[in-house]
């Protein structure tokens, strides 16, 4: 046995990095689907057509799903675990600049905020979207600058979520993106979680 | 080493299966319900409605049962994984707590530790790159202040400790044969 043990598993459990299943795989199932989705309708779909109201209600459906599974799923999913505190956002800010490394097993504060605010915005863009359809407020253009300028605030979102990712990865060592994929957050040894 | 157990895997795999269907039931409800809405203008209250609304009912308590169903999937799967954790870190405790009794030095520790990993004498020496007789050395040590004669004594010690019966038995957990002695 003493042969096939490799080097590296030799170097004893301190250095290998913590693995810890985070995200099911429901939430990264409708991450996944709510990115291509809003992918397809801001650049791909005719925003008059048929396809891009029915990838609307599909985005209204992944959110209000997520808000569900948010209420009774498993702990890191649940919306409990990442409410939108400013004040939370401000000291977390505070501690980033003091060089603060530790990890976060859910959303960090200010990813949670981005979340509510991408799901918002989501939502909100859906409703004008449903209001421009509907006989009542046809053709009124206040609520079609709505739906234009809160695209505009989720692609401005996206991109800050996007960048905040590639920081936080940087920050903390652990590869986001790889555990939005497979669900598990790889944590180097020596950094603290929270 | 890391233990995997063949459950693991598969739960997964039923998880990944049971988020998808999720998902479409999702959407089917969305559609149904902006289907109904769209019947009641047309049609009124009526048959149809009242099937329409019957299947939407069945959707949404379907949906929620799938969503209970998967929820318990990933809190088994994750006491599981909890259970392996912390039999790790409880076994690394337990490792260190023997090398501190028996007062070993830092190079004897690690000595020790390569050898609780399975890695014979020549292996050791090639990984801590010195010569094997000091390696030989260091473990004639390790042997003296653990107090046993070789490897497999050493192993035994630690065994002993795994399989030793629990002071207290957890609620739930399997009951032991009574001591004997």
């Amino acid at each position: 046995m003493a042969g096939s043990v490799s080097p590296a598993a030799a170097a004893g459990g301190g250095a290998s990095p913590r693995v810890i299943p985070v995200w099911d795989p429901l939430v990264r199932l409708i991450h996944w689907s709510l990115a291509l989705v809003i992918l397809l309708n801001g650049f791909v779909t005719d925003p008059e057509g048929e396809l891009h109201e029915t990838l609307g209600y599909v985005a209204l459906a992944l959110v209000l799903t997520r808000l569900c599974w948010g209420l009774i799923g498993p702990r890191p999913a649940r919306l409990i675990s990442f409410p939108p505190s400013p004040a939370r956002a401000l000291r977390h800010l505070g501690a980033l600049r003091a060089g603060d490394r530790s990890v976060h097993l859910t959303h960090n504060p200010l990813g949670a905020l981005m979340v509510w605010n991408i799901w918002a915005t989501v939502l909100l863009i859906v409703a004008t979207g449903i209001m421009m359809g509907s006989p009542r407020f046809f053709g009124v253009s206040w609520v079609e600058d709505m739906h234009e300028i809160l695209f505009n605030w989720l692609l401005f979102s996206v991109i800050l979520h996007i960048a905040g990712v590639i920081f936080d990865t940087w920050r903390t060592g652990v590869p986001l993106v790889r555990a939005m994929i497979d669900g598990k957050k790889r944590i180097p040894a020596d950094r603290p979680i929270e | 080493m890391r233990l995997r157990l063949p459950t693991t895997s598969r739960d997964e795999r039923r998880a990944a299966t049971l988020a998808v269907l999720i998902v479409v039931l999702a959407l089917a409800a969305v559609f149904f319900i902006i289907d109904v809405f769209a019947d009641l203008g047309e049609y009124g209250l009526g048959w149809h409605i009242a099937l329409e609304l019957m299947a939407t009912v069945a959707l949404f308590i379907s949906l929620g049962l799938m969503m209970l169903e998967l929820r318990e999937m990933q809190n088994r799967m994750d006491s599981l994984d909890r259970g392996i954790r912390a039999a790790r870190g409880d076994m690394a405790g337990l490792i260190g707590g023997f090398f501190d009794r028996w007062q070993l030095t830092a190079a004897e520790r690690e000595v020790a530790l390569l050898m609780l990993k399975g890695f014979d004498n020549d292996a050791i020496a090639k990984l801590r790159g010195v010569a094997v007789g000091t390696i030989r050395a260091q473990s004639a040590s390790i042997y003296a202040k653990a107090g046993v004669d070789g490897r497999a004594q050493l192993f035994s010690i630690f065994m002993e400790e795994l399989l030793a019966e629990p002071q207290a038995t957890e609620k739930g957990g399997p009951e032991g044969p009574p001591p004997s002695s």
